[in-house]
């Protein structure tokens, strides 16, 4: 999009030059709209879990950014001369489950034939114009907690390539499934100084658009990231995404390790995820707290990954 | 040298035409074409993990990934030769340390007493594999560990899952076995005459 000329307004408080999450836009001094869009195609074979995840992951920028998401329209890519239209009253019907879980409004949507599926939605939030949280307020010092384990993407691909178990299947699907509503409430009652959620980037990507022009460093403790440990046996295998490698070309340069860490792991951290958790920037003393309210309210993956430091600046330093 | 041609294909697509050709039997050499760097680093991947050497070279926009059987590597490979014709392969998978619910200081007593005697089943028993809470029983201070190593030092394969030494924070302490894969273990189940699970 570099070298587009955007229209901007005194009243939009995020928009695209700032690359976070979603837009928004204040309404009154007290009111912001959140608006976000995501749609992809299927990432596990059954329609109605893949409607539940494509709507969590839709959700989940406004979650991100402190918001409450509030409607939503479908977005549907279906090729109704090949397959039978079950499929896609299947998909909608776990998009719709999701959604009333969130208590969010299905109130519209376009479809279009297409010869693949894609599904998705685009969501509509509140937030408090002065609550919005972005990407972009790291603090010295301040811990970063993640609070999905890595690894959809190497196991989408070993789910294509036919060699997951249908217990791995299972756990990822419902992983992927999960909404971020209770972490982000969780989150919210904390003094939270940045937030994001991880999706294609990946875990370097996002942090990042964290990292740049914060005038920090990050330091990762390689141990505490929480992982979906099947994915580490695909990765050895080369179920890993063309994404990933896309990722990593991209933003290496990045990264430097203390000590050798496991090749393996190295991979998860540019593994692209879909539906992926928060990853909250917040002071120590608040990290501790929130740790503990998310693992209570059954977030159990939930970990302190690293630390905001004031050296090296712009860099992801991963220690063991 | 066995040659693939996969071209044209995104990942996970050359990874399983590999796989397919060495499931239809092994070889020393395997060269796979493949036309994007992802597909490149994860043949390259598949093959290493498979116990061979891979070297790349490019050729034009294509990649070929030569893969070269190292001699004496200790994992086992996809296809397994055959024990003894006439012998049947009975495939043991422990999935906890301790036998049956109730009381567990029993269900430990009565795990250490199954696996001390399991080598009565004799020349038929082909493999041990554990998995989840059952790796605890391939690590040191293990009542059983002297049986097992008895067992793998007589030809017994015995397979430990990895997944679950890392989720145990276990790996450094494995004192028997070989570290496996899922793969590897359902390949083991489907090759078996028969599998009793524990």
């Amino acid at each position: 999009m570099r070298g587009l000329d955007f229209p901007t307004d005194p009243n939009l408080i995020v928009g695209l030059d700032r690359a976070d999450d979603a837009g928004v836009y204040r309404i009154t001094d007290n009111l912001a709209i959140i608006q976000t869009v995501d749609f992809f195609t299927p990432i596990v074979d059954d329609p109605y879990w893949f409607g539940q995840i494509a709507a969590a992951n839709a959700l989940s920028d406004i979650y991100a950014m402190g918001g409450i998401p509030k409607t939503a329209m479908n977005i549907v890519a279906f090729p109704l001369k090949k397959m039978p239209i079950d499929i896609l009253r299947r998909i909608i019907e776990g998009g719709l489950d999701k959604l009333r879980e969130a208590d969010v409004l299905l109130v519209g949507g376009h479809s279009i034939e297409d010869d693949e599926i894609k599904y998705g939605l685009s969501a509509t939030g509140f937030v408090h114009p002065e609550q919005v949280i972005t990407k972009r307020n790291l603090r010295a010092g301040d811990r970063l907690i993640l609070t999905k384990p890595l690894g959809t993407g190497i196991i989408s691909t070993a789910i294509k390539g036919g060699l997951a178990s249908q217990e791995t299947i299972q756990a990822i699907t419902r992983l992927m499934a999960t909404l971020n509503r209770t972490a982000a409430e969780a989150m919210k009652r904390y003094p939270v100084h940045a937030c994001t959620d991880i999706t294609g980037y990946g875990l370097v990507g996002h942090l990042a658009e964290m990292l740049i022009g914060s005038g920090f460093g990050i330091r990762l403790v390689a141990g505490n990231i929480p992982i979906i440990p099947e994915a580490v046996e695909y990765a050895a295998m080369g179920m890993i995404p063309g994404g990933a490698y896309k990722n990593k070309n991209f933003r290496e340069s990045l990264v430097n390790f203390e000590t050798p860490i496991d090749p393996r792991i190295q991979d998860l951290l540019f593994d692209p995820q879909t539906s992926g958790g928060l990853l909250i920037s917040l002071s120590e003393q608040a990290s501790t707290k929130l740790l503990a309210e998310l693992k209570e309210k059954g977030i159990e993956a939930s970990a302190v990954i690293g630390e905001v430091v004031t050296q090296p600046v712009e860099e992801i330093l991963i220690g063991p | 040298m066995r040659i693939i041609d996969a071209r044209g294909l995104a990942c996970p697509g050359p990874v399983l035409e590999a796989k397919a050709s060495l499931g239809k039997g092994p070889t020393d050499t395997i060269k796979v074409i493949v036309d994007n760097e992802a597909a490149q680093h994860n043949v390259s991947r598949f093959l290493v993990h498979h116990g061979f050497e891979a070297k790349t070279h490019r050729e034009g926009n294509d990649f070929h990934v030569i893969g070269s059987f190292k001699k004496g590597f200790s994992a086992v490979p996809a296809e397994e030769p055959e024990k003894k014709p006439g012998l049947k392969k009975i495939m043991v998978m422990v999935a906890t340390d301790r036998m049956g619910f109730g009381d567990d200081e029993l269900g430990l007593k009565l795990m250490a007493n199954f696996i001390k005697t399991l080598n009565e089943i004799g020349p038929e028993l082909w493999r041990l594999i554990f998995v989840n809470n059952g790796v605890k029983l391939t690590i040191k201070n293990s009542e059983v560990l002297p049986s097992l190593k008895a067992y793998e030092k007589n030809g017994l394969q015995i397979l430990v899952c990895g997944t679950c030494l890392t989720h145990f924070k276990l790996l450094d302490e494995k004192q028997v076995g070989e570290t496996t894969n899922m793969l590897d273990i359902v390949t083991a189940m489907q090759v078996a005459d028969k599998v009793i699970n524990i």
